[in-house]
């Protein structure tokens, strides 16, 4: 019997391991479907996401120390740049394109208005490296931080080493960026039988379903692809879309799909952020389509809609805001990058 | 008795650990950066290498990856997570050392120049693949698989600056090359960049520099494998 007994204490040892194992997992919301984001190779840890949200709010990733991510990702507006229809990097230097709600972003597969970058990994370090946002060099953000006073730790906590490298501090902003799940509006009550749509909701609901689910399809509400949606051009900024990465003419203008989950806050719209309101983009889909070689399929045939029924379509989309989300804890400012942030 | 089977056990795994491991030997790739015949001696600016138009070089970076060694045509040895940044500036990254079973024999040495596309779009990595080694395209993300930079007087840029940083996985400016060699079956390879092979290829007058992928950026890329050679022993 007393043969058993290194067994029974490697059991317990064991188990005693996987009872301590981080519990940070993904849970993907009832009915969505399956992420693309492989989290194999960056599984989620508590201290991973920490340090994630501790360099999503820390300007020391843009070259003067000025701006963050947060400052053009607010988490009020869904991380999006309220009232900035082209967000401002340092210096208020003024970019080309409006900065997209956050949100969801394990689902996508590509990432900036023409789908630029093809990694969530990657992306941080566009607006870190562009001139006109961060002006900033990967190279030296890592030595920033492996100077500072607390990410060597940081780091340590989260990935058992303080040397700080370029992969773990995109992993760790990709580990934060995760965790923003917005899956609790009143349409997922609805969608979850907790609750019920008011009358103009659900006509709403259906006018939404008939006119632009084609492009915004649910449970995301986008299907993320590259569509030109018969802005007209702005001249002052000539932006091709999807054409400058691809490089084929049938790319021009097109843009990617936006989700309209929250739409309601993260006004302004469109990729240069040209409409404030909702109703001035439903006056665009109804009356403003300009006819193009690369104008979606989907637009061809001229939508049309009753001032009435504008009014129930908007009452629909407001059902997509997610005040759980929009105000959760969990992403708010952490309070030890405010230590840093002391006066001299 | 349970100590006499535990016993058995031991031995059994013993003698298994005995019959099926392999030795193995270390195998290295020397890496020899060239103009013609002269040494890039890139940390010795101004290093004039054509008198012609002042020619300096003052960056010559690579992707070397996906390392294999053949025998027949058959292939015999695959080095796993092969990925070396290669960089004429930096001694220690022009030897590439991988260890293989001692018995192998091959004749063929094969490596792609450059990363291929799934590694593009497998999001960030660690080591010579991390994105603080100055490889990296960041508006556009993906890998720049081969960077030369230097002077010369041909070019009518700023300060007669020329730059051509190679990249680009996507259809169908994909720009990883994969290249072959025959070699002898040792345990030291030399493999030779000759960047005069390629320069006298480019009319720096007219193009100055490649740096984003594209047409031009594949155009270039072709001309990559004819630089590279293996040297005989």
């Amino acid at each position: 019997m007393r043969s058993k007994w290194p067994l029974i204490l490697f059991l317990c040892l064991v188990s005693f391991a996987f009872l301590t194992t981080d519990k940070s997992h993904f849970e993907i919301p009832k009915n969505w479907p399956k992420p693309l984001y492989d989290f194999s190779k960056n599984p989620l840890s508590e201290n991973k996401i920490r340090l994630g949200r501790a360099l999503f709010y820390d300007p020391i990733l843009s070259r003067d120390n000025t701006i963050s991510c947060a400052s053009c990702h607010s988490q009020f507006t869904a991380f999006a740049h309220v009232d900035h229809d082209l967000s401002h990097g340092i210096n208020d230097q003024i970019g080309t394109r409006n900065a997209p709600a956050l949100m969801n972003l394990a689902w996508q597969s590509s990432f900036m208005w023409d789908g630029a970058i093809n990694h969530l990994d990657m992306q941080a370090l566009a607006p870190i490296s562009n001139p006109l946002e961060m002006d900033e060099k990967i190279e030296h953000v890592v030595s920033k931080l492996q100077h500072s006073n607390i990410y060597p730790q940081l780091f340590f906590n989260a990935f058992a080493d303080r040397t700080i490298t370029g992969e773990h501090t995109l992993k760790a902003l990709s580990q934060f960026m995760l965790t923003l799940v917005s899956s609790n509006s009143k349409y997922d009550s609805v969608t979850r039988k907790q609750t019920s749509f008011t009358a103009q909701e659900n006509k709403g609901y259906v006018l939404f379903k008939n006119n632009c689910a084609s492009c915004h399809i649910e449970p995301l509400f986008s299907n993320f692809q590259f569509e030109n949606n018969g802005l007209p051009i702005d001249p002052g900024l000539n932006d091709p879309g999807r054409m400058k990465i691809s490089q084929n003419p049938n790319d021009s203008l097109k843009f990617k799909v936006p989700s309209l989950r929250n739409v309601e806050f993260s006004y302004p719209y469109m990729h240069d952020g040209r409409f404030k309101t909702l109703a001035e983009v439903l006056k665009h889909y109804t009356s403003g389509i300009q006819q193009s070689r690369s104008l979606s399929s989907k637009l061809q045939q001229q939508l049309v809609l009753t001032s009435s029924e504008k009014v129930d379509l908007i009452a629909f989309l407001l059902t997509l805001t997610d005040k759980q989300f929009l105000f959760d804890r969990r992403f708010y400012f952490p309070k030890i990058i405010l230590s840093q942030t002391k006066d001299e | 008795m349970k100590n006499l089977q535990l016993s058995l056990l031991f031995v059994l795994l013993c003698s298994g650990h005995f019959l099926f491991s392999q030795t193995y030997k270390i195998c290295q790739l020397h890496i020899l950066a060239r103009y013609g015949n002269a040494a890039l001696r890139l940390s010795e600016q101004p290093n004039i290498l054509r008198s012609s138009d002042s020619l300096q070089l003052e960056t010559l970076k690579f992707y070397l990856s996906k390392l294999e060694l053949a025998n027949k045509g058959k292939l015999v040895y695959q080095e796993p997570t092969s990925f070396h940044l290669i960089d004429a500036a930096n001694e220690n990254s022009l030897l590439v050392s991988f260890s293989i079973p001692s018995q192998v024999t091959f004749d063929e040495l094969r490596f792609d120049l450059g990363i291929d596309s799934l590694t593009n779009v497998s999001g960030a990595m660690g080591g010579d693949l991390d994105p603080t080694k100055g490889m990296y395209w960041t508006w556009q993300n993906g890998y720049i698989n081969f960077k030369i930079e230097g002077k010369s007087k041909f070019c009518k840029s700023r300060n007669h600056q020329f730059q051509f940083h190679l990249g680009g996985y996507q259809y169908p400016f994909s720009t990883v090359r994969h290249l072959h060699f025959e070699v002898a079956s040792s345990d030291n390879m030399t493999l030779k960049v000759d960047v005069k092979k390629l320069l006298d290829e480019i009319d720096l007058s007219q193009q100055d520099h490649v740096v984003s992928p594209g047409k031009p950026a594949v155009l270039l890329s072709e001309k990559l494998g004819q630089i590279f050679s293996i040297e005989k022993q």
